[in-house]
């Protein structure tokens, strides 16, 4: 069979674009990290929050050395704790649930991003950097005030977060 | 068209590797098009989205 050298080149590069596409998500997964959100938590009465362990009094708590975990809670209109104060250079797990209806919940200008789910618990673990503040906001539709809904987290150094007072919440 | 590429195949391919259609024009502006898709995707996964904040790692 004859086939045009440039149809050859067409076909080599073809195969080349998506050995690089698949390459470069693998070296994402591989090398910094990146990770989808799974569905590795379990279900929760969304009703019954107020006698669950983690999300009765949503806060930020240290798990380990440098690890921290935030359990946060999204309704209608607005997140707990608020703001969500978490320390730099440390590693933090959000545990995201909803009280009510679907929320989202994005640390804008970041890649922490994901659904907030009555029922399921959203988990995302992030390194933190220097410190600052970021809006978190919500993304899906949740109702009149959907507009309103929005939050804050502050990555305060780690002799402020220590000295923050007790609770943010 | 089946017809006459038939016959031009008969006559003007048998010396080998010569092609009778060459569309060149066309080669560069794909050429253009793919590095432009290369830049593009190197630029929105290492910069966009590696170089953000808060990268998901778990
Ligand atoms: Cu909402």
């Amino acid at each position: 069979m004859h086939i045009h050298a440039y149809e050859k080149l067409w076909l080599a590069l073809s195969i080349v674009l998506i050995l690089a596409l698949i390459g470069t998500v693998t070296y994402g997964a591989v090398g910094p990290g990146v990770a989808m959100v799974a569905d590795s938590q379990s279900t929760i009465d969304p009703a019954a929050l107020d006698e669950d362990e983690r999300f009765s009094e949503p806060r930020v708590e240290q798990v380990g050395e440098n690890e921290y975990e935030a359990y946060v809670v999204a309704r209608q209109f607005g997140f707990q704790p608020d703001p969500i104060v978490v320390p730099a250079n440390s590693t933090v797990t959000f545990y995201v649930t909803s009280a009510d209806v679907i929320h989202g919940f994005e640390v804008v200008g970041t890649s922490a991003n994901t659904m907030v789910v009555p029922g399921e618990v959203s988990e995302i673990t992030v390194e933190t950097d220097e410190p600052t503040e970021y809006g978190i906001v919500c993304n899906e539709y949740c109702g009149a005030g959907h507009h309103v809904m929005q939050g804050k987290l502050h990555v305060v150094s780690q002799s402020q977060f220590e000295n923050r007072g007790g609770d943010s919440a | 068209m089946a017809r006459s590429e038939t016959a031009r195949a008969d006559t003007d391919d048998v010396g080998g590797d010569g092609e009778e259609f060459d569309p060149i024009g066309t080669l560069t502006l794909i050429g253009i098009y793919f590095v432009i898709l290369v830049l593009a995707w190197v630029y929105i996964y290492f910069v966009e989205f590696l170089g953000r904040d808060l990268v998901v790692v778990g």
